[in-house]
């Protein structure tokens, strides 16, 4: 049971398509694990085919265009129909991969929507280590600055004090968190801008693994930490502007 | 044809898209792209005016996904236009990832398809009628500056604070205008 969900503005502009990305892929994997949010989406969805019906219709003949569509249609047709399998198959793939990796009892269950980065699981990616207790691997960089990313943290360990250079969005995909405003666990949203500070503390009980998307990089703001922002930079598509 | 003049039109749409399921019929597909292409035109000119090429692409692109994806339409689970509202927005955004200037590696393929498919529920079709008609009847009431906020978020796909910029109005106005008509459309809850 998810208690932290994305703002109502956030899911009305992720199900009119006008979220970024990166932004999206967050909300997507929320909604994996959160029915409640997937009915609002489905509504919000409702809404916007309606939108979709009323609008105004021109004059423009789209006689040409159909005769064009319909002369190329079993070509088009069949190019859009090999890219579908090629699509399909890879992903019954990393489906099964990740079924298969399920098996075993001590394994994680990675969100459909993270398995074109996560294809073998979560050992399996490029982890660098930032600090003893904490790991990080980039699963993309996108070109307009976001960076999209797993956090990893050890049990009971804490993270370094930090700030946000940008607004950063949180997801705890295993374990829990929790810093001076609540608890977060699996499925929880949290979105802070650049005006927060906070210290993060893992749980006990277990690791924890969160995806997170920075639109700008992460500062730690301890004395000593303060040494291991060149580290983050580099780590961020903005590194070398 | 005999037959479909008898049909309401939403009717000869859905009967349009078992035609193409099971027969492969081009004279149903024909039909929707009539009623479906300029829907997918306007769409797209709202958000992009004049760009008549990228609309041109993106209602081909969304009348060969309905070719080719018409047999896994689940009447039960959305309307026809709300599937196909889908189509056309998931068209956009992938026509914008490969056309701009910021390329992105995400496909949005992946994204939005874990949301389409679940577990059968007897009362699901009712039910999605009864969310459907509620979303339009409360739609129509709703006071024009509330729906001009929902206009510019659908239709020209500005996010909340494109649109409060573009209405030199403050986010949180925006943000309350739509929290309001939300709420009144059933669709936003408080928790």
């Amino acid at each position: 049971m998810t208690h932290y969900h994305p703002s109502i503005e956030t899911l009305t502009d992720y199900a009119a398509g006008s979220l970024p990305l990166a932004h999206s892929l967050c909300i997507s994997t929320h909604l994996e694990l959160c029915s409640e949010c997937q009915q609002q989406v489905r509504k919000l969805e409702m809404l916007g085919s309606e939108f979709f019906e009323d609008t105004k219709s021109e004059d423009r003949q789209l006689n040409s265009l159909k005769d064009s569509f319909f002369a190329h249609l079993e070509t088009e047709s069949h190019s859009a129909t090999l890219a579908e399998q090629a699509k399909e198959e890879k992903r019954q793939m990393l489906d099964q991969t990740n079924e298969s990796k399920a098996l075993d009892w001590d394994a994680y269950k990675v969100p459909k929507s993270l398995r074109q980065f996560i294809p073998k699981g979560y050992d399996d990616l490029k982890w660098s280590r930032i600090s003893p207790s904490f790991k990080m691997a980039t699963l993309c960089n996108e070109e307009g600055g976001a960076q999209i990313a797993l956090t990893r943290i050890k049990a009971g360990s804490h993270m370094p004090t930090h700030t946000h250079t940008g607004d950063e969005l949180t997801l705890v995909l295993e374990g829990a968190f929790s810093d001076e405003s609540g608890v977060y666990r699996q499925g929880d949203f949290i979105s802070r801008d650049s005006s927060h500070k906070h210290q993060p503390i893992v749980t006990k009980d277990a690791e924890c693994i969160c995806l997170t998307v920075l639109d700008a990089p992460v500062e730690f703001t301890g004395w000593f930490t303060r040494l291991l922002n060149p580290i983050l930079r580099r780590h961020h598509p903005h590194s070398g502007l | 044809m005999e037959c479909a003049t008898k049909l309401q039109p939403d009717e000869q749409r859905l009967a349009d898209m078992t035609a193409i399921a099971e027969h492969r019929d081009q004279a149903a597909l024909g039909r929707l792209f009539d009623h479906y292409v300029p829907k997918v035109r306007s769409f797209c000119l709202a958000a992009q005016p004049g760009a008549n090429l990228m609309a041109d692409d993106i209602a081909q692109e969304v009348m060969i996904r309905i070719w080719n994806k018409a047999h896994t339409y689940k009447p039960d689970t959305a309307s026809l236009n709300t599937w196909v509202f889908t189509l056309a927005r998931n068209a956009r955004i992938d026509y914008l990832r490969k056309n701009s200037r910021h390329q992105s590696d995400i496909d949005p393929e992946y994204l939005w398809q874990n949301v389409v498919d679940e577990n059968a529920d007897p009362f699901k079709d009712a039910q999605q009628k009864r969310d459907q008609e509620r979303i339009k009847d409360a739609l129509e009431k709703l006071p024009q500056d509330q729906k001009q906020v929902l206009a510019k978020v659908y239709l020209e796909g500005k996010t909340h604070k494109e649109a409060a910029e573009e209405l030199s109005l403050p986010l949180g106005t925006i943000k309350s205008r739509v929290r309001l008509a939300l709420h009144k459309l059933t669709i936003y809850i408080k928790r």
